[in-house]
């Protein structure tokens, strides 16, 4: 059977994301010492194919940073970075990209956005999350996306995706802050806001 | 035209058409080809199996279900699948997350559904953990591959055709 969301529980969702995605900017500008400019999120609850598509052009190189949730929700947070802006990031921080302290600097990027996220979705909803070791990866988009979202969906009719653009100040970089969560997770995040039914 | 998008079978007989499966991750870019009657056609297969409840719209998005009915829509084209060459990419396990690896069941689950077809698999390139692009020239019948930020790979040639086939080692 294929979920089906309510314009209230996309809402939350939005709303959860909005908080969630605003924490981890709070720590990126934080770690950086630059303003973060962050978008009003997207919520999407797409086919699998349009899912991918929705994030960006399937063949495009993309940095990305993966956080493997655990715990009440599982799913996974995902960091999309255009290569150019992952060096941007690195510069900021005095390293260089495509060696390995400039993996560690990415990777630890991404601890720190996954577990701010984490943190503000835990205070929101009471539920446990628990984020473990960020996976980093310079790949095609479409290939990057796609096999996640199969990890969170066992019959691949829906993807709900929740993203969010974190551009830095006076930088070619920004950052597609994406939540996957699995089809349970969904209804993990929505039951303590009392919206876990379905219509 | 051209773009193989997730779940979908294009078939053709166009010279000069491509027909693209891009990005694939742990997904299968199938391409059949049969060179007398000059048809070819490509499936982006997602998932292994359907469970015997595939949506009639989306027959492409499963193994066991794409491979049949992109053997059924070349036909319907005029081509005879007893000549089929087919080719097939993408299967890799881009993160080391959870039991299971969707990209080897995948192709497995491919090569099972050409040998219930009675099809020979001339080229492949399946596993690892990089994203694959499977592109394919209608008319010189040149299938290739390429891997994020590589060159392409000529899996099969427009002549007689090179099999090439590789299974990428896990890292």
């Amino acid at each position: 059977m294929t979920p089906r969301y309510t314009e209230l529980q996309l809402d939350a969702l939005r709303e959860l994301a909005n908080i969630a995605s605003g924490n981890a900017a709070t720590s990126l500008a934080q770690m950086l010492g630059r303003e973060v400019e962050l978008n009003v999120p997207r919520v999407l609850a797409l086919p699998l194919a349009d899912a991918v598509e929705a994030c960006g052009s399937p063949e495009d190189s993309t940095t990305s940073v993966v956080i493997p949730l655990e715990g009440d929700v599982t799913g996974v947070v995902l960091l999309l970075i255009e290569p150019q802006g992952a060096e941007a990031l690195c510069a900021l921080l005095g390293v260089d990209a495509w060696d390995e302290i400039g993996e560690s600097a990415l990777r630890e990027i991404g601890n720190i956005l996954g577990t701010s996220c984490l943190n503000a979705l835990a205070s929101m909803t009471g539920l446990h999350l628990e984020p473990r070791p960020p996976h980093l990866t310079t790949d095609m988009l479409g290939a990057i996306v796609s096999s996640l979202a199969l990890t969170t969906t066992a019959s691949a009719e829906l993807v709900l995706v929740l993203d969010s653009e974190l551009t830095v100040a006076d930088e070619p970089c920004s950052i597609s802050f994406v939540l996957l969560p699995t089809e349970g997770g969904v209804s993990d995040l929505l039951a303590p806001l009392g919206l876990a039914e379905a219509a | 035209m051209g773009t193989v998008r997730m779940g979908e079978i294009e078939v053709s007989k166009r010279t000069g058409e491509e027909l693209v499966a891009r990005g694939l991750g742990s997904c299968i870019g199938l391409a059949l080809i049969d060179r007398s009657s000059g048809v070819a056609g490509m499936a982006h297969i997602v998932l292994p199996e359907s469970g015997g409840h595939a949506p009639s719209s989306e027959p492409g998005k499963f193994a066991d279900t794409g491979v049949p009915a992109l053997i059924a829509q070349m036909q319907q084209a005029g081509a005879v699948p007893r000549r089929l060459d087919a080719v097939m990419a993408g299967g890799a396990r881009m993160f080391a997350l959870g039991e299971m690896d969707i990209g080897a069941r995948n192709a497995e689950a491919v090569k099972a559904g050409l040998t219930r077809a009675g099809l020979r698999l001339r080229a492949a390139d399946t596993g690892g953990n990089r994203g694959r692009t499977l592109r394919l020239t209608v008319g010189e019948f040149e299938v290739t591959v390429k891997e994020a930020g590589g060159e392409p790979v000529t899996l099969l040639d427009a002549g007689q055709g090179s099999a090439f086939k590789r299974q990428v080692a896990r890292a």
